[in-house]
């Protein structure tokens, strides 16, 4: 295993050091073209339509560099994405590293974050009352690394619920999130020795409609009366339908979205909220697993490369040298 | 004929949905349970189509394409979830599903989430723009780098890291703030829109 | 076969999707269109076993004569009769589309709508300010929100001979603060994103697998 592993790091290195040599010839045929987040702020409002509308966008964005005419290059590599191979190959050569240093047991420090400090209250919180917890993991699918995030921490929050013996609502609007679901706070429970309090039923499917779904778990806070709310993974404009009606009920909620046009929303009507990146780092929190607090040490340094790329390419700017086109 | 009384219907089930405003009841609960059904039994029926027929029936029974059977074949194993002894097999499916869809947000999230975005945040050069240009663009840039500074999850925030990391929840703050701002306008237009289906729509129907 | 087999299948599978970014070879373009029908036809039929699920604790509530059980009845009959609908009616015509044109739509159009109402009290509870940031929240919310309307061009100050309406200011923060914070959240779930991705594809990262993965 740490043989593989030494090969697989060693030549992302290679590779990297391979495209970056191409990289300069290849830059020359990217267009500058400036874009940015554009209508993610009014899509939001859109019917998320789960894989399907996933799966279409990346055929019509195939579709439409196809008809787009002129291709830069074909055969093996396409030189257009070099930038992207080398960000690739970099990142992920970064990451393996620090994964590969985790494995000697060097402890790793990873830094306060509110929200998740409050999940043992939280949890708490619902036994001393009596009531159970609520805990949406978002209208995306199991595809989509939010969801897989999200679902690491229900893992984390299950657990604490098998220990203090509360139960745990999960409404879904997914199908294959409600089965990986059901698998996994299975699993917490019996970790804890406590698999008795699993009950299927609880984590159950409602419907793939985005209001739907909102619907359905307005009507399980108000009538199941959850004393916690978590609301982690990727949201759309149901947010707020949801954490204010959870508000009214007087439930403590915990948030986490890395959909930057629903934050403000949570930010507004929930006690603690886990804002972009902190998302991802959730799991790796509360599991304090070496391997995963490696990788995020690993997502640490590669910021701290952006971020010397960002400085050193705008001081560069202001004098006139555009280092965009390397950037892909 | 059918279509007056759908108005109607719709209005009705409309005052369902907005009598949750007060508080819950049994006609929100109607309502809700019947959307619950309803929708749940609508994309059931699409993706039985879209999916499983389109893409496995027609091309694998009908045109003999075998390349597409592996999708239904990863279909049945999910269904193995169902029982204890081989649930283990359905892995497969999920590894498949989930991995995949991985490995394509790779690259076009670096690409896209990350080396545009910073090729974005460039500044424009100090002979070409104007001053207001290239303080705004400054002002931008100590935006974007103080948040990612607050996003280190690895060192404690003290010191010079603390206080860069409080200009982040700064910029943070202000610019939720501003999506909040610009929200408003939107939803409250979503309202009207329910309110003209009441005034407008339902008395038209009711007239006929 | 049972723990590795599904890491090892992920790993060539995400691979394929990855390297096909990079390639412009028709083989692999097929196989990457394959993997996506793939998907949506693993996605329909999982969609059954949600379904079956969704009417099996609506119909336990019924069998057990549990507290509002006559609204797991309505649940079963709005998804039998869709279904029953399609079957007999077809998806073009006939009661299927009219239930969605006039009870699904409306119902959720009006969900949607109810933000407005959201809004406003999430407004007042950011109003309540509990904080140097809230105020900060509150303020360019109030601001922005202004400056969208005619009322906000008529509100302003003078410096000098210039004159900053609302909207102007509004403007400000839209294109700098606000693109700031958009674009930093944006990095930064990048890397979180891919890097998750990374580990999925590696295997570090399998609690999705369940039990013993």
């Amino acid at each position: 295993m740490r043989m593989a592993f030494r090969t697989v790091w060693y030549g992302l290195l290679v590779a990297c050091l391979a495209c970056a040599w191409s990289a300069p010839s290849a830059a020359a045929h990217v267009a500058h073209a400036d874009s940015l987040d554009g209508g993610a702020q009014e899509a939001e409002g859109a019917e998320a339509q789960g894989v399907s509308a996933s799966s279409e966008e990346v055929l019509d964005g195939a579709g439409s560099e196809a008809e787009g005419g002129e291709t830069p290059s074909t055969g093996w590599f396409d030189t257009e994405h070099t930038p992207t191979a080398v960000a690739t190959l970099l990142f992920g050569a970064i990451l393996l590293f620090f994964i590969r240093s985790a494995r000697s047991g060097k402890p790793l420090f990873i830094r306060r974050i509110a929200g998740l400090e409050a999940v043992d209250e939280a949890v708490g919180r619902a036994t001393e009352m009596g009531r159970p917890i609520l805990y949406s993991p978002g209208l995306d699918p199991m595809e989509e690394v939010a969801t897989v995030a999200s679902i690491n921490i229900l893992g984390q929050v299950a657990r604490k619920a098998g220990e203090y013996e509360t139960r745990l609502i999960m409404p879904n609007r997914d199908p294959i999130v409600m089965t990986v679901a059901q698998e996994v706070v299975r699993e917490a429970l019996t970790q804890v020795g406590r698999p008795d309090l699993y009950n299927a039923d609880d984590i159950y499917y409602t419907t793939q409609s985005q209001f739907g779904y909102a619907a359905a778990v307005c009507g399980t806070m108000m009538r199941e009366r959850p004393a916690t709310n978590f609301f982690i993974g990727h949201f759309y404009a149901e947010s707020l339908i949801l954490a204010e009606t959870g508000n009214a009920t007087g439930a403590i909620q915990i948030a986490g979205t890395d959909s930057d046009s629903q934050l403000p929303f949570f930010i507004c009507a929930c006690d603690y909220t886990l804002i972009g990146e902190e998302l991802y780092a959730g799991s790796v929190y509360l599991s304090r697993e070496p391997l995963l607090l490696g990788a995020l040490k690993g997502q640490d340094v590669a910021k701290a490369v952006l971020l010397v790329v960002l400085i050193a390419g705008a001081i560069l700017a202001f004098f006139g040298i555009d280092i965009g086109p390397y950037l892909g | 004929m059918w279509e007056q009384a759908g108005i109607v219907v719709g209005a009705l089930v409309t005052l369902a949905i907005f009598s949750l405003l007060y508080k819950d009841n049994p006609l929100y609960r109607f309502a809700e349970s019947l959307l619950v059904g309803v929708s749940a039994g609508y994309y059931l029926v699409q993706y039985c189509f879209s999916a499983i027929y389109r893409k496995f029936y027609i091309p694998v029974i009908g045109e003999g394409d075998l390349w597409l059977l592996p999708g239904g074949i990863l279909g049945l194993l999910i269904l193995l979830r169902l029982s204890r002894r081989v649930q283990w097999m359905s892995r497969y499916a999920i590894a498949f599903y989930v991995a995949a869809w991985s490995g394509y947000l790779i690259p076009s999230v670096l690409q896209e989430r990350i080396l545009i975005q910073i090729r974005s945040t460039f500044p424009p050069s100090l002979a070409e723009a104007s001053i207001w240009a290239v303080l705004g663009s400054l002002f931008l840039l100590v935006g974007v780098v103080s948040i990612l500074v607050y996003f280190f999850f690895s060192a404690e925030h003290r010191g010079a890291l603390g206080r860069i990391s409080q200009v982040g929840i700064t910029f943070l703050m202000v610019g939720f703030g501003a999506s909040f701002g610009y929200t408003v306008m939107g939803r409250v237009s979503l309202l009207i829109g329910r309110f003209q289906y009441l005034f407008q729509d339902l008395p038209q129907a009711l007239s006929f | 076969m049972k723990r590795t087999g599904p890491v090892v299948f992920g790993f060539l599978i995400g691979m394929l999707m990855l390297i096909q970014y990079f390639t412009q070879v028709p083989w692999i373009d097929d196989r990457y269109n394959n993997v996506l029908d793939w998907k949506q036809v693993v996605f329909g039929i999982t969609l059954i076993l949600g379904v079956v699920s969704l009417f099996l604790h609506h119909w336990k509530k019924i069998e057990r004569k549990t507290g509002g059980w006559g609204y797991s009845v309505v649940t079963i009959a709005g998804l039998l009769f869709m279904i029953a609908a399609a079957l007999i009616f077809g998806r073009e015509e006939g009661p299927y589309p009219w239930m969605f044109d006039h009870v699904q739509a409306p119902m959720q159009s009006t969900m949607f709508a109810l933000l407005a109402f959201y809004v406003a009290s999430a407004s007042y509870r950011a109003f309540r300010v509990r904080s140097f940031h809230a105020a900060l929240l509150l303020t360019a919310g109030v601001i922005v929100m202004l400056g969208r309307v005619p009322l906000g061009e008529m509100m302003g100050f003078h410096i000098g001979e210039h004159y900053f309406s609302l909207g102007t200011i509004s403007t400000l923060i839209l294109d700098y603060p606000n693109l700031a914070a958009k674009r930093g959240v944006m990095i930064g779930v990048g890397l979180g994103m891919t890097a998750t991705a990374i580990k999925i594809i590696l295997g570090i990262e399998r609690t999705y697998l369940g039990k013993g993965a």
